[in-house]
C-alpha cells in the first residue's frame, strides 16, 4: 500500500488547467528584452487567464515574484495587479530561483490562513538588458560601487567571494562526477525537452503572446523558446570546460520570461477550474542551506530533509523534476539520493529552456502538475537551488 | 403599407392636429414626421407653404423678449465640459439677435470658458471668434444667491449644467425662480427625469461645442425648443423617463462592456476595438475623451438611477462604480501603453455578441415598451450622439425577432442576473410593419404632390431599401410628383455614402458591382417611375453619393450657399451611382468642363456657383422652397428642364478642364475617375450603369483604395 501524508495546506489548492508561463527566449533573443516587464507580466497574466477561461476577477490577492530590479519595482504588486486589470493587494517577494516555488508556498500559506479564497502566484524576470545599480559605498575604497544585477550577481556571492559556476565546479569534484556522465545527462536532457515539444506538451504550458510597440504596432510574439538547439553528446563533449563538469553546454542560460498559476480554497478550484475533479495539494516544503559554495548539492538535502519529514520515498513520487542550472545538480541529486536521473524532468527543464530566475520553477511546478494529470495523478516532488547555496523541495499531491 | 395622417400646424398637440397642407388636401404620410412632435407640422408644408414653420427672429422676440428690451441666456455651470461647449454653441447662434449668454459658475471652477476659444477661432475666424466672446458676460456666484449684476441683464432662460445631485439642482432652480419669476429653466441632465426636477430637460450630447443634438422633454411644444431648431440645432422629443435614451444606450453599452471584459479579462482598450466593429463607438475612449472623472460620474449615475428603477440589468458593475469614485480614465496612461496584444477566440466573440447585443436590446425593449421616442428619433439619437454605425433599431430590424430573443437569452445564461430585470420581445415583433420599415425616409404627399425625406447623413442599404417602399408608396397612392429632400431635422446635411457599406467591397468585386448597381438603380427610379421630381438641397453641404441621388431627379434645385462637392477622388474612390455621367448628360460643353473639375478635384462648389451645369435652380431657403414647389405644380412652366442625353456625350479631356496639376495616389485617383467618366460617357445612358458599376467596383478592389482614406478606415475598424 502507497505511503501517504497529510498536507500542511490542507485548505488550498491549486486548480487544474487555471496555469500557463510565457515562452522563456534566451537573454537578448526577443522582444521581451526591451519591455517592462512587470508590466508584460501582469497583461500577461490576464491574457494567460483568458485563454484558460478565468476570470481575473475572481482573484482577491496577488504574490509576485521577480529578482531582477525593474522599472517602478517599488509598487511592486499593486502596479502588476493594475496591469492585470484588478486591483488587488498584494506583495512582492523574492528567493533568487527559489522565487517561483517560494511564492507557491507562501500563496497555499495565504489560502490556509484563511486571509484570501484566491491568491493569483505571477512571477517574472529580465535576464537582458540588466539594469546596473549605482551604490554608494562609504567603507569601499572606490566609495561608490555599481554592480550590473544580473551578471555581476551570477558571478560573485559576497559571502564566498565565488561564483556560480564555481560552486558547481566545487560540487562536481566533491562527489566525483565524471563530464562524461554530465555530457549524457546534458544530451539527454535535451532529449527530453523536445519530446515533449513533439508530442505537444509544452503548447499545454506555454501561451504564445504577441507584443505591441509604444506605436501599438506588432513588436514580434513571443512563440518559443528561443535560443533553444537540438545538442548531442558528441557536441557537447567537444566543449572547453569552463570549471569541472561544467561547460557553456551544460549549464543553462539567462532568458526573460513569466509564469503564473492559482492558488485558492477547495470551493474556489471546483469553480475555476476546467476539471473540477482534479485535487491538487501542496503537502510540504523544506529549506535547506549547504556549506559555502556547494549550491549544487543542496536541493537534494532539501529533498532528504522534505521526505523525512513527510514519511515518504522517492518510490513514492509520480513526478520528479528540478531547477537545475547546472547538470552537475541532477548528478549529484542522483548520486545523493539513489534516484536515476533517467527518471527525472520529462519534457523539459531549466538546463534546457532557461533561466529567468523568478518565474523558473513556477514553469516547473506547471510542467510536473500536468505530467502528473496525465499519469493519474500522484505525488510531485519539485526542487531546485537558490543564490546563497540554498536549496528548496515540495511535495504536491495530485489526486 | 398603411399611410397616417399627419399635422400639418406648428402649434398646438402634434398628435391630434388633423393635417392639411396649403392647398386644403389631408397630408398623407408613410409615417409621422418626427418635425411634428416638435410642434414645427411636416415637410410637406414647408414646401406647399413656401416658408419654414417658424423664424428664428420671431422666436427670439418671443422667447427673449423685443430687441429693446432684449433679455439674455443663462448657462450656470459654465465653466464644466457641458456649460462651456453650451456658452459657445449659444453664444455663437445667438449672437446676431442680440441675445447675450452669461456663463455662471463658482469663483473656484476651472476656466471651461476660456478654453473654448482657439476652437472658436478656428471654425469662425478671430473676428467672429472675439465677437462671440463679447457675447460671452461671465459671472460668479457662491452657489446660494445670485450676483446682483444678473438682474440687468434680464434672464428669460436658464440652461443649467450643474452637477447631476437632485437637492442641489432643485435648490438652484428655486434661486433662479425666486428672482427671476417666470424664467424659462431647462436641465442638461443625463439621468433626472423632469417629474423629479420639476423643469423641462435639454439634454445636449457630447462633443458639446459642435453637436447640435438635445434631447427635449416637455409636456407640449415650446417656443423655446423651436429656437432651438430655428437656430440649426436638433432637439428631438423624447419621454420622461430615467436617462431618456442617449444614455440608456450610451451607458447601457458602457454597461455591457465592462460585463464582457470581467467575463473575459479583456483590457478595455481592445474591447473598445471590438466594440468598434460591432457597433460603432469607442466606449471606454469616449469617456476618456469626455473627461474620466466627470464621464464616469455620470454613467454611474445614469445607471445607478436605472439600475432602482428597472433592476440589475443595469446595476453598475464594479469597476465602473470604482471609477465612479477615483476618476481614473479607462485607458493606460502613456507610459503603460498596451503591451500584450489581444484576440478573442470564437467562444469568446460569440460571448460578446451575445452580451453587448443581448444587453442593449433588452433595454432598447424596455425604452419601446414606454414609447420613450418615436423609432425614427431613437434610431437616430444612437447614430448622431452615441457613434452607433447604425441605429440599434436599424440593427434589430435586420437581426429579426428571433435572433433578438437568442441574443438577450445567451446573454442571460451568461449573466443571470440581466434576466432579473424585464425585458419586453414583443416589442420587437412588428418590425415589418408601421414606422419601423421607415426609419430613414419617409415620405408625405397632398394627394397631388409627394415629398420623400431623408433623414439619415449617410446612404447604405438601409437608406435604399426604404427609399425603394418610398417611392413604392408614393406611386401606389398615384403621386407620380415628388421633390427628394433631406428632412429638415434629423439630417442637417446629407454627406454621402456611408462608407462601411463599402467594406466588404474592398476585397469582393462582386460586392462593390452590387451595391453600385442596386443604389444607382434605385436613383434611376427617381428619373423614371415620376412626371417631376424635383432634388431639393439644402443644409450645410450635399455630397458624393447623396448628390448624385439627387442628381437623378429631373431638377436638382439647392439653396444657394449650401455647399456641392465630389470628394470621393480624395478617398480615393470611384463615384459609383452614376456620378461619372448622369449630370454630364444635362450639361453643355462649358458645364461638362467644370463637371469634370468637380469630380476630378473633389472641392467643393456653392450652389449658386453650380446653377446651370449641375443644379438647375439656386435661391435663398424660401426662394428654394418655393420653386421646387412650383415645379410639383406647374411643371416646366415654373422651372425648364434642361434636356438630358440618352446617347453617348463628348467629355471634355482632363488637360481642357484647368484642373491643379497633382502627383502621386491623387494624380492615380484622378486618372482612374477620368477614364470613368470617359467610358460612361460614351455609352448610351442604358449601358452606362454596369460601366460605371465595373469601374467603381474593380476600383475598390485595387491597391490604390486600399492604401488611401477607406482602406486605412476598415483596417482600424477590422484589424485587432
Amino acid at each position: 500500500m502507497a505511503t501517504t501524508a497529510a498536507s500542511a495546506f490542507p485548505d488550498a489548492r491549486i486548480p487544474y488547467g487555471t496555469w500557463g508561463s510565457s515562452y522563456f527566449p534566451a537573454w537578448q533573443s526577443s522582444p521581451l528584452a526591451e519591455v517592462n516587464i512587470g508590466q508584460f507580466a501582469g497583461e500577461s497574466m490576464a491574457r494567460i487567464m483568458s485563454v484558460r477561461k478565468v476570470p481575473v476577477q475572481h482573484l482577491d490577492y496577488l504574490i509576485i515574484g521577480s529578482t531582477v530590479p525593474w522599472h517602478w519595482k517599488f509598487w511592486n504588486a499593486t502596479l502588476v495587479a493594475g496591469c492585470l486589470g484588478k486591483r488587488l493587494p498584494g506583495f512582492h517577494m523574492e528567493q533568487a530561483c527559489a522565487t517561483g516555488l517560494q511564492a507557491v508556498v507562501l500563496a497555499a500559506a495565504q489560502v490556509q490562513g484563511g486571509s484570501s479564497d484566491a491568491v493569483g502566484v505571477l512571477t517574472f524576470d529580465r535576464t537582458s538588458d540588466s539594469p546596473v545599480g549605482v551604490f554608494p559605498e562609504r567603507r569601499a575604497y572606490r566609495r561608490t560601487e555599481v554592480i550590473s544585477d544580473v551578471w555581476d550577481n551570477f558571478g560573485f556571492d559576497p559571502s564566498t567571494g565565488g561564483s556560480m559556476l564555481a560552486s558547481a565546479g566545487n560540487v562536481a569534484r566533491k562527489h566525483r562526477i565524471e563530464r562524461r556522465e554530465i555530457d549524457e545527462l546534458t544530451a539527454y536532457r535535451y532529449e527530453q525537452y523536445f519530446k515533449g515539444k513533439e508530442s505537444g506538451f509544452l503548447e499545454r504550458v506555454a501561451v504564445p503572446l504577441d507584443l505591441l510597440n509604444v506605436q501599438g504596432k506588432p513588436l514580434g510574439t513571443i512563440g518559443e523558446d528561443t535560443g533553444v538547439k537540438r545538442i548531442h553528446a558528441g557536441a557537447l563533449r567537444a566543449m572547453r570546460e569552463l570549471d569541472s563538469c561544467v561547460t557553456s553546454g551544460t549549464q543553462t542560460h539567462a532568458a526573460d520570461g513569466m509564469a503564473t498559476l492559482l492558488v485558492t480554497t477547495a470551493g474556489k478550484a471546483k469553480e475555476l477550474s476546467r476539471r473540477p475533479e482534479i485535487a491538487i495539494t501542496l503537502i510540504a516544503k523544506a529549506e535547506v542551506r549547504a556549506d559555502a559554495s556547494c549550491m549544487p548539492e543542496a536541493p537534494g538535502m532539501a529533498v532528504q530533509k522534505l521526505l523525512a519529514r513527510t514519511g515518504l520515498s522517492m518510490a513514492d513520487m509520480a513526478v520528479v523534476k528540478d531547477h537545475n542550472p547546472f547538470a552537475v545538480n541532477d548528478a549529484v541529486f542522483s548520486k545523493t539520493l539513489g534516484y536515476d536521473w533517467r527518471k527525472m524532468n520529462n519534457n523539459g527543464s531549466p538546463l534546457v529552456w532557461g533561466h529567468p530566475q523568478g518565474p523558473t520553477l513556477t514553469r516547473v511546478v506547471i510542467e510536473a502538475l500536468e505530467e502528473a494529470v496525465d499519469l493519474g495523478g500522484g505525488y510531485v516532488l519539485v526542487f531546485g537551488c537558490a543564490a546563497g547555496d540554498v536549496g528548496m523541495a515540495a511535495i504536491f499531491k495530485v489526486q | 403599407m398603411a399611410s397616417v395622417t399627419t399635422p400639418s400646424t406648428a402649434t398646438g398637440d402634434p398628435r391630434s392636429a388633423q393635417g392639411n397642407s396649403a392647398n386644403g388636401g389631408a397630408v398623407r404620410a408613410m409615417r409621422p414626421g418626427t418635425l411634428g412632435a416638435l410642434g414645427l407640422g411636416t415637410v410637406l408644408d414647408i414646401f406647399s407653404k413656401g416658408r419654414l414653420p417658424v423664424r428664428a427672429d420671431e422666436l427670439v422676440d418671443q422667447v427673449f423678449g423685443p430687441r429693446e428690451a432684449r433679455g439674455a441666456m443663462v448657462i450656470s455651470g459654465a465653466c464644466g465640459v457641458v456649460g462651456a461647449g453650451k456658452v459657445m454653441q449659444f453664444a455663437s447662434r445667438l449672437l446676431p439677435y442680440g441675445v447675450p449668454v452669461i456663463a455662471l459658475d463658482l469663483p473656484g471652477a476651472n476656466d471651461g470658458v476660456q478654453q473654448q476659444f482657439d476652437g472658436l477661432v478656428k471654425s469662425f475666424g478671430r473676428d467672429t471668434a472675439n465677437a462671440i466672446m463679447n457675447n460671452v458676460i461671465r459671472l460668479n456666484y457662491d452657489g446660494t444667491s445670485l450676483p446682483k449684476e444678473l438682474e440687468r441683464y434680464r434672464p428669460k432662460l436658464l440652461l443649467e449644467a450643474i452637477p447631476e445631485k437632485l437637492e442641489l439642482k432643485k435648490a438652484h432652480y428655486a434661486l433662479f425662480r425666486n428672482a427671476f419669476p417666470g424664467i424659462h429653466i431647462w436641465s442638461v441632465t443625463s439621468g433626472f427625469p423632469s417629474a423629479q426636477l420639476g423643469v423641462d430637460i435639454a439634454h445636449p450630447s457630447f462633443p458639446h461645442q459642435i453637436n447640435k443634438v438635445f434631447e427635449i422633454v416637455e409636456a407640449r411644444p415650446t417656443p423655446h425648443t423651436q429656437l432651438l431648431w430655428a437656430l440649426g440645432l436638433v432637439p428631438m422629443k423624447v419621454g420622461d423617463h430615467w436617462s431618456f435614451v442617449l444614455d440608456v444606450f450610451f451607458c447601457g453599452l458602457l454597461q455591457a462592456t465592462l460585463q464582457f471584459c470581467r467575463h473575459t479579462n479583456t483590457p478595455y482598450w481592445k474591447a473598445d476595438k471590438y466594440i468598434r466593429k460591432l457597433i460603432g463607438p469607442n466606449p471606454f475612449r469616449a469617456h476618456d475623451v469626455i473627461g474620466a472623472k466627470g464621464a464616469n460620474y455620470l454613467t454611474w449615475s445614469c445607471l445607478h438611477h436605472l439600475g432602482e428603477a428597472y433592476g440589475p440589468l443595469f446595476t453598475p458593475e464594479e469597476a465602473l462604480t470604482a471609477r465612479m469614485r477615483s476618476g481614473q480614465a479607462w485607458y493606460p496612461p502613456d507610459h503603460f501603453r498596451p503591451l500584450v496584444n489581444w484576440s478573442l477566440d470564437a467562444e469568446q466573440e460569440q460571448a460578446l455578441e451575445a452580451i453587448v447585443e443581448g444587453a442593449l436590446l433588452q433595454m432598447t425593449s424596455i425604452v419601446l415598451h414606454e414609447q420613450r421616442a418615436d423609432l425614427p428619433t431613437m434610431n437616430a439619437i444612437g447614430e448622431l450622439c452615441a457613434q452607433f454605425s447604425n441605429g440599434i433599431l436599424a440593427r434589430a430590424r435586420r437581426m429579426g425577432p428571433e435572433r433578438i430573443a437568442h441574443q438577450v437569452g445567451a446573454y442571460h445564461r451568461l449573466f443571470p442576473a440581466a434576466a432579473g430585470t424585464t425585458w419586453y420581445p414583443d416589442t420587437f415583433m412588428n418590425m415589418a410593419e408601421g414606422a419601423w420599415t421607415q426609419l430613414y425616409v419617409n415620405a408625405e404627399h397632398n394627394g397631388k404632390a409627394g415629398v420623400i425625406t431623408i433623414s439619415r447623413e449617410s446612404y447604405n442599404d438601409d437608406v435604399d431599401a426604404e427609399l425603394n417602399r418610398a417611392i413604392d408608396w408614393l406611386l401606389g397612392q398615384g403621386i407620380h410628383r415628388v421633390i427628394l429632400t433631406g428632412d429638415f431635422h434629423l439630417a442637417t446635411q446629407l454627406v454621402g455614402a456611408d462608407t462601411l457599406a463599402f467594406h466588404p467591397a474592398l476585397s469582393d468585386e462582386r460586392e462593390g458591382e452590387r451595391i453600385s448597381l442596386a443604389w444607382s438603380r434605385t436613383a434611376r427610379r427617381l428619373h423614371h417611375d415620376f412626371r417631376a421630381s424635383v432634388g431639393f438641397i439644402h443644409g450645410k453641404r450635399c455630397m458624393g453619393g447623396m448628390l448624385e441621388l439627387m442628381m437623378h431627379c429631373h431638377q436638382l434645385v439647392a439653396v444657394e450657399d449650401t455647399l456641392l462637392a465630389m470628394p470621393e477622388v480624395t478617398i480615393p474612390v470611384l463615384p459609383g451611382m452614376e456620378g461619372c455621367h448622369w449630370p454630364f448628360r444635362k450639361a453643355d460643353a462649358e458645364g461638362r468642363k467644370k463637371l469634370l473639375r468637380l469630380v476630378l478635384e473633389g472641392r467643393p462648389v456653392k450652389a449658386a456657383d453650380a446653377s446651370g451645369w449641375l443644379v438647375d435652380h439656386a435661391g435663398t431657403l424660401e426662394n428654394a422652397v418655393r420653386t421646387a414647389w412650383q415645379v410639383m405644380e406647374q411643371d416646366a412652366a415654373a422651372l425648364k428642364p434642361r434636356p438630358f442625353a440618352e446617347g453617348p456625350v463628348e467629355t471634355p479631356d482632363a488637360a481642357e478642364a484647368g484642373l491643379a496639376p497633382v502627383d502621386g495616389p491623387l494624380k492615380e485617383a484622378r486618372a482612374a475617375i477620368a477614364r470613368c467618366v470617359a467610358e460612361a460617357c460614351n455609352a448610351p445612358v442604358d449601358l452606362a450603369l454596369t460601366v460605371q458599376a465595373r469601374h467603381s467596383a474593380a476600383f475598390m478592389t485595387g491597391s490604390l483604395c486600399r492604401k488611401g482614406r477607406l482602406g486605412s478606415d476598415y483596417d482600424k475598424m477590422m484589424k485587432h
